[in-house]
C-alpha cells in the first residue's frame, strides 16, 4: 500500500515540477489562468457573481469517486469546492443563486450583516405549521433562483455555505470561501495596526504568498443516499474522507487546475520563500476555514503560525494592543475561520563549508529517503541519493508537512498518509534556479 | 456509475475485515507461541531509593532506541483487551522509545532492549541557547537507534523522532520521513537541536504516523529558558536553581523568559495525554490493519497509565546488568510505564503543570478546589508582541488542550495542616472509567499537598515526588 501511495506522489510531483512559475496569484476563475499555487480568486469589478448549483463527482486517493453537489460561477462545469469569491471592503456584493438540483438550496453568509434576499432581509424560513424549513430564503428546486446581496463591511476570511438541509448539503459540497480585502491596503489582511511601545505591526503579507485552506470531511454513505434519493439519518454521520480544498493528500499538493483533477481545481501547497529583512520581509497569509463537524487540529511543521484573526475579526484590542498569538497547532472549530501569518527563517544559516551541521549524516545505505528530500541537509543544496530513488526536489528546496494532528483523519478509508495533509515548500533565497 | 463503484468498495472492505482477518489471527497465534516471549523481570526498586530515572546521560546528549513491547492497562474488552498474545501480567502491545544512554557502550545490551519499549516515552529537556560561548552546554544531540519490532518481523518499518513545535526547523532534524530521512532497522541517526525558544513541546515518531503515534511512540520535551541562568530585569540574583542559583528562596525554574518572574515555579510535573483503542493495538499484534476512520479509543491515559495506576510510584531506573527497566516499587506490571502523574507539593509551592496532548481527541483537565493560571500555550508565553506586550495569561479551573497542543499552567498550593488531596482529571467524564470494570479510571490523578512542617525533597527531574 505504501509503495502505491508513493508512486502516486511521484506522478503528482513530476507533473508539479513541470508547471510554469508562479504569477502574481490573483486571476479570475478559469483553469488555464490559474497560478500553480496559492489563492485562486474569482472576482469582478461589480462584485456580482452567479452561483449555479451543479452535480458531479470527485476523485479520492483510494480510487473511489464520490457523488457531490457544488456551486459553480456562471455556466462553469461542476467544481468542488465552490469558487473563492474575492471582494473589496465596502463593495455591495450580489450573488445570484441558480438552482439546478432537485432539492431547494439557499446560501448563508456567516459573518456578514444586513444580508438581503431578493431585496428583503434574509431571514430563516418557516412553513405554515411554524416548522423551520431553511436558514435563508431558497432558490427552489429544479430551476429556481434567488439573489442575495450585502455590503462587505469588514475585511476578513469568511465562509459561504448552504443554509438548507445544511447537514446534508454542506457535506455534499455546497460551500466556498469569501475573502474581503481592505480597500486601502490590498496586501494587508486587515486595516488595523498594533501599537506596542515604539513598535508597530501590520497584517501586510507577501502578495504572492496568499493561501486558502478549506478543511472538510465526507461520509460516502451520505453521498450514496443522496444520489439514490434515499433518506439519511445524520445520527449515523461517519466521515471516511478528510479533504483540504476538496482534495485528499497527495492530491492536495498538486497544482491549481491540475488537469487530472478537473472537478477539484484548488491545490493546497504552501509555497514560500524564507524570511529576509531586505528581500522578503513579509510573511505568508494562510486563510483557514472549516466546514467540518468537529475540531480539526492543524499542525504545520517548520514553524509556529501567528493567528491574527478569527472568524473575520482581527485580534486587536480596543486600545490597539495585540491579541494575536502564536500556535504550533491551530484547533479549528466547526464553521470557524482563522487567518494566520506564516514565515520560516534560516536561523542557523547552516552551510556545507562555512557552517556545517554538527552531526554526521549516515551513508546512503543506512537511511530511508523521502520523496521530497534533496539529498542534502542544506537549503539550496542537492546531493547524492540512492540509485533508483525518485527525487522530487528541484533546487535543494525544503519541504515540511502540515497536517491534522487528529491522526485518524490523515487517512482515506483504508489508505494511510492521506486526508488532511499538505506540505509547505520553502525555496532557497532569491535569486535561485528553482522550478 | 459512482454509486455502483461505491457499493463494491464497501463490500470489499467488509470482506477484508471479516474474512482475511480471521485467517490472520489464526496464523499469528500459531507462529508466535507465548513461550517465545521473554518474561519480564521481577527485580524491583527498593522503596526507599529514589531511582535516577532519566538522568542517565543527562545534559546535552541522549541515546534513544525505538522498538515494540508490552504494557499493562486495566479493564477488559474481549477479544481485544487483554491481548491473548501478551506475556503474563501484561495486556497491550505497543511501539515506543527507550532511553539507552547509560548502556550504549554495550551494543548487545542495547539490542537486548528490543521488545522492551516504554509507554509513554522518556521525556527529555534542554536549555535554551544563551550565547555562542555557552552553546557547548546548550547544544543538544539525540541519537536514535531502530531496534526493529520483535512481534512483527514482517514489518520493516523505519522510525524517526519529530520534535513537534521546534521553530524554524530544517527537515533533516524534523523527523518527517517524506521531507528528509528515516532510520531503518539496526541503523541510527543523530538529531541536533539548538533551541532558541523556551516552552513545552512534544516528540513522536513520524513514520506511518497514524499507526506509530497511536501505538505509543510519544513523549514530552521542554526547552528551559535562559532566564533560569540570567535572571530577569538585569538582576542575576533572580536566576533560578536550575540555572545554578543556590540562594534560599530561588525558584526551581521559570517556564518562559517572562521578564518579571511571573512564570516562576518550585515543582514541575508533565502529563503526556494519549489514548489506546484496544482494537487497533490488538490488530497490530495480530497482523491486522484497523480502519482508522472507525477510531474509537476505550482507554484514556496520563503518562501511559490509567487511574489509579497514574498515582503509582515512578520507575525507570536501569538495571545495569541487563539494561532493562526496574519496575516501580511494588508494581512489577508497570515496569514499562515508569512515569508517575502524582503531583506532590508543599503549601506555598508554585507548581508548574505541563499538559501535552498526543492523543487524537481534545481534552479538558480540571483541577478541583483551586484555580490554575495558564501562562503558556504551544511553547509560547501568553503575551502580546513587542516592548509593550500585554499580559494574556488567565485563571481557570479547566484547561482545554487540543490534539497536538500543549498548555502550561501554574497553581499555588494552599495552606494545609495535614496532607490534603485534590483531584486533577479529564472533565470528559466518559473517559474517566476503565473498560468493562466499575469504578473510576482513565486520565485522572491526585495532587497531594503537604504542610510546610513536612518539607518534600527537591526535584532532580520533573514528576519526582520528593517523598
Ligand atoms: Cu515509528
Ligand atoms: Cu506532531
Amino acid at each position: 500500500m505504501r509503495s502505491s501511495r508513493l508512486s502516486r506522489i511521484v506522478l503528482l510531483l513530476s507533473l508539479l515540477l513541470l508547471v510554469v512559475p508562479r504569477s502574481n496569484g490573483i486571476v479570475t476563475a478559469g483553469h488555464e489562468d490559474m497560478p500553480p499555487h496559492g489563492i485562486v480568486c474569482t472576482e469582478n469589478p461589480t462584485a456580482t457573481f452567479t452561483l449555479t448549483t451543479q452535480e458531479g463527482t470527485i476523485s479520492l486517493p483510494d480510487g473511489n469517486r464520490v457523488y457531490m453537489w457544488g456551486f459553480s460561477e456562471g455556466g462553469d462545469p461542476f467544481q468542488h469546492p465552490g469558487p473563492t469569491l474575492c471582494v473589496t471592503e465596502g463593495d455591495t456584493v450580489t450573488i445570484v443563486l441558480n438552482n439546478t438540483l432537485s432539492h431547494d438550496v439557499s446560501i448563508i453568509f456567516p459573518g456578514q450583516e444586513g444580508v438581503l434576499a431578493d431585496g428583503v432581509p434574509s431571514e430563516p424560513v418557516f412553513d405554515v405549521g411554524g416548522n423551520l424549513t431553511s436558514f435563508a430564503p431558497v432558490a427552489a428546486a429544479n430551476g429556481g433562483a434567488v439573489t442575495y446581496s450585502f455590503v462587505a463591511a469588514k475585511p476578513g476570511t469568511y465562509l459561504y455555505e448552504s443554509g438548507t438541509e445544511p447537514g446534508i448539503q454542506v457535506n455534499m459540497g455546497l460551500f466556498g470561501a469569501l475573502v474581503v480585502r481592505p480597500a486601502a491596503h490590498p496586501n494587508w489582511a486587515y486595516n488595523e495596526i498594533v501599537a506596542s511601545g515604539a513598535v508597530t505591526y501590520t497584517t501586510e503579507f507577501a502578495p504572492d504568498e496568499e493561501f486558502v485552506l478549506i478543511f472538510s470531511e465526507i461520509d460516502p454513505v451520505l453521498h450514496m443516499a443522496v444520489e439514490q434519493g434515499l433518506p439519511y439519518d445524520m445520527n449515523n454521520f461517519t466521515p471516511r474522507y478528510w479533504n483540504i480544498n476538496g482534495r485528499s493528500f497527495p492530491d492536495t499538493i498538486a497544482p491549481n487546475g491540475a488537469e487530472w483533477l478537473p472537478e477539484q481545481p484548488y491545490g493546497s501547497l504552501i509555497h514560500i520563500n524564507p524570511y529576509d529583512v531586505d528581500t522578503h520581509p513579509y510573511p505568508a497569509l494562510i486563510r483557514i476555514l472549516s466546514v467540518g463537524s468537529e475540531s480539526f487540529p492543524h499542525h504545520p511543521h517548520g514553524n509556529h503560525s501567528r493567528i491574527i484573526a478569527r472568524d473575520g475579526s482581527v485580534l486587536i484590542d480596543t486600545d490597539q494592543s495585540d491579541l494575536s498569538y502564536e500556535r504550533f497547532t491551530v484547533n479549528l472549530g466547526p464553521g470557524q475561520t482563522v487567518d494566520e501569518m506564516f514565515a520560516w527563517t534560516d536561523v542557523e544559516n547552516w552551510h556545507p563549508i562555512d557552517n556545517p551541521i554538527p552531526v554526521v549524516i549516515p551513508q546512503l545505505q543506512n537511511l530511508t529517503f523521502g520523496t521530497f528530500y534533496s539529498g542534502s541537509p542544506y537549503l539550496g543544496q542537492t546531493d547524492l541519493l540512492p540509485v533508483g530513488h525518485q527525487a522530487l526536489n528541484s533546487c535543494g528546496e525544503y519541504y515540511h508537512i502540515a497536517h491534522n494532528h487528529a491522526l485518524q483523519q490523515i487517512t482515506a478509508w483504508g489508505v494511510v498518509l492521506s486526508g488532511h495533509i499538505t506540505f509547505t515548500r520553502i525555496d532557497p533565497p532569491l535569486p535561485n534556479n528553482c522550478q | 456509475m459512482s454509486k455502483e463503484y461505491l457499493t463494491r468498495e464497501i463490500s470489499r472492505r467488509q470482506l477484508l475485515k471479516l474474512g482475511v482477518g480471521l485467517v490472520g489471527v489464526t496464523a499469528v497465534s500459531a507462529v508466535v507461541p507465548k513461550a517465545l516471549l521473554k518474561p519480564y523481570k521481577v527485580v524491583e526498586a527498593s522503596p526507599d531509593v529514589q531511582p535516577a530515572r532519566q538522568t542517565a546521560g543527562a545534559g546535552t546528549y541522549r541515546h534513544y532506541a525505538a522498538t515494540d513491547g508490552w504494557v499493562y492497562l486495566p479493564g477488559q474488552n474481549l477479544p481485544y483487551h487483554p491481548d491473548n498474545l501478551a506475556p503474563d501480567g501484561l495486556t497491550t502491545y505497543i511501539f515506543g522509545f527507550r532511553n539507552v544512554t547509560s548502556i550504549e557502550d554495550d551494543h548487545d545490551k542495547v539490542f537486548q532492549q528490543k521488545m522492551k519499549a516504554q509507554l509513554t516515552s522518556p521525556m527529555f529537556w534542554l536549555d535554551e541557547w544563551r550565547d555562542t560561548a555557552s552553546q557547548g552546554e546548550t547544544d543538544f544531540t539525540l541519537r536514535l537507534t531502530n531496534l526493529g519490532l520483535q512481534m512483527r518481523p514482517d514489518l520493516i518499518d523505519a522510525h524517526t523522532l519529530h520534535f513537534h513545535g521546534f521553530r524554524n526547523a530544517i527537515p533533516i532534524f524534523d523527523g518527517e520521513p517524506h521531507s528528509s530521512v528515516g532510520v531503518p532497522i539496526s541503523r541510527d541517526l543523530t538529531y541536533f537541536y539548538r533551541a532558541r525558544d523556551p516552552g513545552t513541546y512534544m516528540f513522536h515518531c513520524h513514520f506511518e504516523e497514524t499507526e506509530h503515534v497511536h501505538m505509543g511512540m510519544v513523549g514530552g520535551v521542554f526547552v528551559r529558558p535562559k532566564q533560569n541562568y540570567l535572571g530577569f530585569g538585569g538582576d542575576p540574583t533572580s536566576a533560578a536553581r536550575l540555572g545554578g542559583n543556590t540562594a534560599p528562596g530561588a525558584p526551581m525554574g521559570y517556564a518562559y523568559n517572562d521578564g518579571d518572574g511571573s512564570t516562576a515555579y518550585d515543582r514541575e510535573f508533565a502529563f503526556v495525554v494519549s489514548e489506546v483503542w484496544t482494537l487497533a493495538h490488538w490488530c497490530d499484534s495480530h497482523v491486522q490493519l484497523p480502519e482508522w476512520s472507525d477510531y474509537n479509543p476505550d482507554i484514556y491515559m496520563m503518562n501511559g497509565r490509567a487511574y489509579p495506576d497514574t498515582i503509582a510510584p515512578n520507575g525507570g531506573a536501569i538495571d545495569s546488568a541487563t539494561g532493562d527497566l526496574i519496575p516501580p516499587a511494588g508494581r512489577p506490571e508497570l515496569q514499562y510505564q515508569p512515569i508517575s502523574s502524582l503531583v506532590t507539593c508543599n503549601s506555598g509551592d508554585r507548581v508548574l503543570l505541563r499538559f501535552i496532548n498526543l492523543g487524537y481527541v481534545e481534552q479538558s483537565f480540571r483541577l478541583t478546589g483551586i484555580k490554575m493560571r495558564v501562562v503558556g500555550h504551544d511553547a509560547t508565553l501568553l503575551r502580546g508582541r513587542g516592548p509593550a506586550g500585554n499580559d494574556q495569561n488567565y485563571f481557570t479551573d479547566t484547561v482545554h488542550v487540543g490534539a497536538g497542543q500543549s498548555v502550561d499552567a501554574i497553581f499555588v498550593a494552599p495552606e494545609v495542616d495535614t496532607m490534603t488531596r485534590l483531584l486533577l482529571f479529564s472533565r470528559n467524564f466518559s473517559h474517566l472509567s476503565n473498560p468493562g470494570i466499575a469504578g473510576h479510571g482513565g486520565p485522572m490523578t491526585e495532587v497531594h499537598i503537604y504542610p510546610t512542617s513536612q518539607p518534600l525533597g527537591p526535584q532532580n527531574e520533573p514528576n519526582e515526588w520528593g517523598l
